[in-house]
């Protein structure tokens, strides 16, 4: 349920704060993984962008660019290796664990549903004597997921597989929000399903096998917190001034919406970490400048080195890519943004949208090659025609609704419209951002269907009123207030995430306010598929259920998807070993040096 | 005031044509005009506002002309492959926007927003200035101080933030544009009005006229009213432009006219992205918004030196 809050808003924040552009041609252009030289001590990483982290505390942080930040000074059980091989990066590997666990190894249990993970030593936090990061303090880190004040955005990722979870969050839930009630909640209440029997062994129990859980594990929200964290309420402003780490670096100063920097830790150990490196001595992050083409010229110029929360402007793509500039890099986003949905709830053209054939007919409209060419064009743009993009299990390509080119077939729109019994067209509502290339997507989707006789009446909000006001606020739906909006999805991990996508996405059973199956969809088949996937033990069982899943959703014509985009960034030609992390969409600042 | 100006333009003769005889006395108003007539930086400039109004009304004819419509996309003739938007040629003589949109029948159909947004709140603000002004100035007393403190209320709110904060619980809107413009103009032409009235009211001939019998309505409309023609006529001229200007930061800040009608301001603020790789996306929006303004800026100024031959710089500062 990684909600519209989340990493999806990472994507929505570069996407506000000026545009996403995202996307991008090929890994191979861009050669940014530059390994070539050896590694190098020393210098200040400057990382220059828009806006603060949405949290600080692992346990809320959701964007993108939090993302980034907790790669430096956070660690994890499992988290994902820095490697330029994309099949490679998005399978978890053990962090603080000793090993990935199988069953073979008895690490899971014969069903399935026992984890019995071991700690590595050598993990320290930065206090005072630096102290070893011990089981309990990753116990505490789930406990502290369902605090009242700022919980974790995506609780479902917890409370569906762990038992005793939602127990745990209920009773929590009713807490006062003052530190000491907090402490003394957790103090005296366990999730049953989580314990630590010593110091450096931790063992889960799951309600129902689940083959996606060190992904769950691998989230920053599953991060260790030290006793420390119990004097502050989660993520207050002081809080914020008294960060532990655990990572290569410490936060030395947190100043918000202005900057934060972060110096070695010392108390970290190369030897105990198999994934995180320790070159640069500090990392600046400057925030303030919001225009991304600012951001661009000084990276150029080699006043700052690396974006923080924006992308190299779609307009200066094209010339950086015909100078073949070594410092732009262009990345595979695995994920699909934007799409359209439709609100199956609205009353407006007597519920024409809940009507199977006017979905379809609309499926036909949308010329998805122009959607692209407001992302930058076909090299960074790709179309696409089903839930599931590609890096993502279920994906098999299909396409249920070709137009020529993928440039829409309005004929084919408006003569299915008429059979549905609209020869006169449509009027809809379309809520959108007014902000980035939000306005420009949907001045072209609209005159896409205006082709296709569909009138379409404009509402632009703010990106924060778009999702709280209208997309998931189900009384609004309800009253017709939107037909169809354009949000994007970028999935909390890659690989085996059915549960990142599908099912969030278009589990019908989930809708009511926050839920980010928006229009409310909602079949029972999709939603048996959806069970049955996931507890199937592995990604491989799955995968031909969520592929079910997606052409059962396309079959009804839930949602139109337009595109799977990439990620285009730019590094200062100081930096060194560039090395993309596809989770937090930039790159991988424990493995940079500077030349 | 571009209906009035349309109708002397029609018939340069109009100035003696209402007259009995050459040799009367001729009213200020004619004066003014005969000044005017005479200022070439006016009459170049009263060009260029008319040519503006005649493109405006003629937009929907020019179209026809070039075939393309203001929101109509030419995804691939006017869009490189990469979504760049292609520079002033044959066919688009301004060059496209970043959807492939004609950018020059866009600053054709801005005009009438410009000018529809500028006239319309002018009025509208010169209206209320001179009813509340008028009131407060001649009235005095406690209709006064309530009407003054009001006006001041107004003047010392920071205007750009309450139009952002209207607009985004209202929505934008061209009507709600015009409003928010007046509601932010009128306020100035009321002070002027206020003092102006303050003053006249204490005239012989008003006293002249209340020793007549004449009830305070009649002394507003009959005796002050008229002499406070002239200088509303100048604020109204140099409030056009102001309001115009207001107008399209409104729509740069996507607070004004909702896409994908054009107005130059979100013309402007689509183009901020491409200013790099595409000139004419941003200088022609641009220019038109600034040869109005400066059109209409300059037309006020000479109008205000027709009227005021004596007094160069009396309402030009705000």
């Amino acid at each position: 349920m990684y909600g519209r809050r989340g990493r999806a808003v990472g994507a929505s924040v570069a996407t506000v704060l000026a545009l996403v552009l995202a996307g991008c041609g090929n890994s191979s252009n861009g050669s940014s993984t530059g390994a070539a030289s050896t590694p190098k001590q020393g210098g200040t990483l400057k990382l220059l962008g828009a806006s603060d982290v949405d949290h600080l505390d692992t346990v809320s942080a959701y964007y993108t660019t939090s993302y980034t930040l907790e790669r430096a000074f956070t660690r994890q059980l499992f988290s994902y290796p820095a490697t330029a091989d994309v099949s490679k990066a998005i399978n978890p590997v053990a962090d603080v664990a000793t090993v990935i666990p199988t069953t073979a190894n008895g690490g899971i249990s014969a069903d399935g549903k026992t984890y019995t993970i071991h700690l590595r030593s050598g993990v320290r936090w930065n206090t005072q004597p630096a102290r070893a990061v011990t089981a309990g303090d990753f116990v505490r880190g789930l406990q502290r997921l369902c605090n009242p004040v700022s919980p974790v955005g995506a609780p479902g990722y917890y409370t569906n597989t762990i038992v005793g979870m939602q127990q745990f969050c209920d009773g929590f839930a009713k807490v006062p929000g003052n530190a000491k009630a907090m402490a003394d909640y957790i103090d005296s209440h366990q999730i049953s399903g989580v314990t630590a029997p010593n110091d450096t062994t931790i063992v889960f129990k799951l309600m129902k096998p689940a083959s996606d859980f060190l992904n769950i594990l691998a989230l920053p929200f599953a991060s260790a917190a030290p006793v420390e964290y119990l004097r502050y309420v989660p993520d207050d402003a002081t809080f914020r001034q008294h960060t532990l780490s655990d990572g290569p670096y410490e936060i030395t100063k947190y100043s918000a919406n202005k900057e934060i920097d972060l110096d070695r830790n010392s108390a970290w150990e190369q030897t105990a970490d198999p994934i995180r490196h320790q070159y640069v001595d500090q990392i600046q992050i400057v925030q303030g400048q919001t225009d991304p083409g600012t951001v661009q010229q000084q990276i150029q110029a080699g006043t700052a080195d690396m974006e923080w929360d924006t992308v190299v402007p779609t307009a200066n793509i094209p010339a950086l890519r015909a100078s073949n500039d070594s410092r732009l890099g262009i990345f595979p986003a695995l994920s699909t943004n934007p799409f359209l949905i439709f609100n199956f709830q609205s009353p407006n053209n007597s519920g024409a949208l809940k009507k199977l054939q006017v979905r379809q007919a609309l499926e036909y409209a949308i010329d998805k090659v122009a959607i692209g060419q407001i992302y930058g064009g076909p090299d960074l743009n790709t179309p696409l025609d089903q839930v599931i993009p590609p890096g993502n299990v279920g994906y098999q390509p299909f396409n249920l609704y070709p137009t020529p080119d993928h440039r829409g077939d309005p004929a084919k729109c408006k003569q299915m419209l008429a059979q549905a019994g609209y020869p006169n067209g449509l009027k809809l509502n379309y809520v959108y951002r007014n902000a980035g290339n939000h306005p420009a997507v949907t001045q072209s989707v609209q005159a896409d269907l205006k082709k296709c006789g569909v009138t379409v009446k404009l509402i632009p909000q703010t990106p924060a009123d778009f999702y709280g006001k209208y997309l998931t606020n189900p009384s609004g739906a309800r009253q017709g207030l939107w037909d169809i909006a354009a949000p994007g999805w970028v999935p909390d991990w890659y690989g085996n995430n059915g549960r990142a996508i599908v099912e969030p996405l278009f589990d019908g059973r989930t809708y009511g306010p926050n839920s980010v199956d928006y229009g409310d969809y909602n079949s029972s088949e999709v939603n048996s598929l959806i069970d049955r996937a996931l507890s199937e033990a592995t990604a491989d069982k799955a995968a031909p259920l969520w592929h079910q899943a997606d052409m059962q959703i396309m079959k009804d014509a839930a949602f139109i998807p337009f595109q799977t985009q990439k990620t285009a960034i730019y590094h200062s030609s100081r930096v060194q070993n560039t090395i993309f992390f596809p989770f937090s969409q930039n790159y991988d600042l424990t493995q940079v040096w500077l030349q | 005031m571009t209906a009035q100006l349309g109708a002397v333009a029609d018939t340069p003769a109009a100035e003696s044509a209402g007259l009995p005889t050459p040799i009367a006395g001729r009213g200020q108003l004619a004066l003014a005009w005969s000044r005017l007539r005479k200022d070439r930086m006016a009459l170049l400039a009263g060009t260029v506002i008319l040519l503006l109004v005649a493109i405006a009304l003629a937009a929907p004819l020019i179209a026809q002309v070039t075939g393309h419509q203001p929101d109509e996309q030419f995804r691939q003739t006017g869009l490189t492959s990469a979504g760049l938007p292609v520079g002033p040629s044959r066919e688009f003589w301004f060059g496209t926007d970043n959807l492939g949109r004609d950018v020059f029948i866009r600053v054709v159909y801005g005009a009438r927003i410009s000018l529809l947004v500028g006239v319309l709140s002018t009025i509208l603000a010169v209206a209320a200035g001179l009813v509340i002004g008028l009131a407060a100035g001649y009235l005095g007393g406690a209709v006064d101080s309530t009407l003054a403190r009001f006006m001041d209320l107004v003047l010392s709110f920071p205007l750009l933030l309450f139009a952002i904060a209207l607009v985004s619980v209202v929505g934008p809107s061209v009507p709600l544009a015009i409003l928010v413009i007046a509601f932010f103009s009128w306020a100035a032409v009321g002070r002027i009005v206020r003092g102006l009235a303050l003053s006249i009211k204490e005239r012989e001939y008003i006293e002249a006229a209340r020793a007549l019998g004449a009830g305070n309505r009649r002394i507003m409309l009959i005796e002050v009213l008229p002499n406070l023609v002239a200088p509303v006529i100048v604020y109204t001229t140099l409030l056009i432009p102001i309001a115009i200007v207001f107008e399209a930061t409104l729509s740069f800040l996507g607070l004004g006219v909702l896409p994908p009608t054009p107005s130059w301001g979100n013309m402007l603020s689509d183009s901020l992205q491409y200013y790099q790789v595409a000139w004419w996306f941003v200088l022609f929006p641009g220019l038109a918004l600034l040869l109005t303004t400066l059109a209409f800026n300059l037309f006020g100024d000479s109008v205000r030196d027709a009227l005021h031959p004596s007094t160069t710089h009396l309402a030009g500062t705000r």
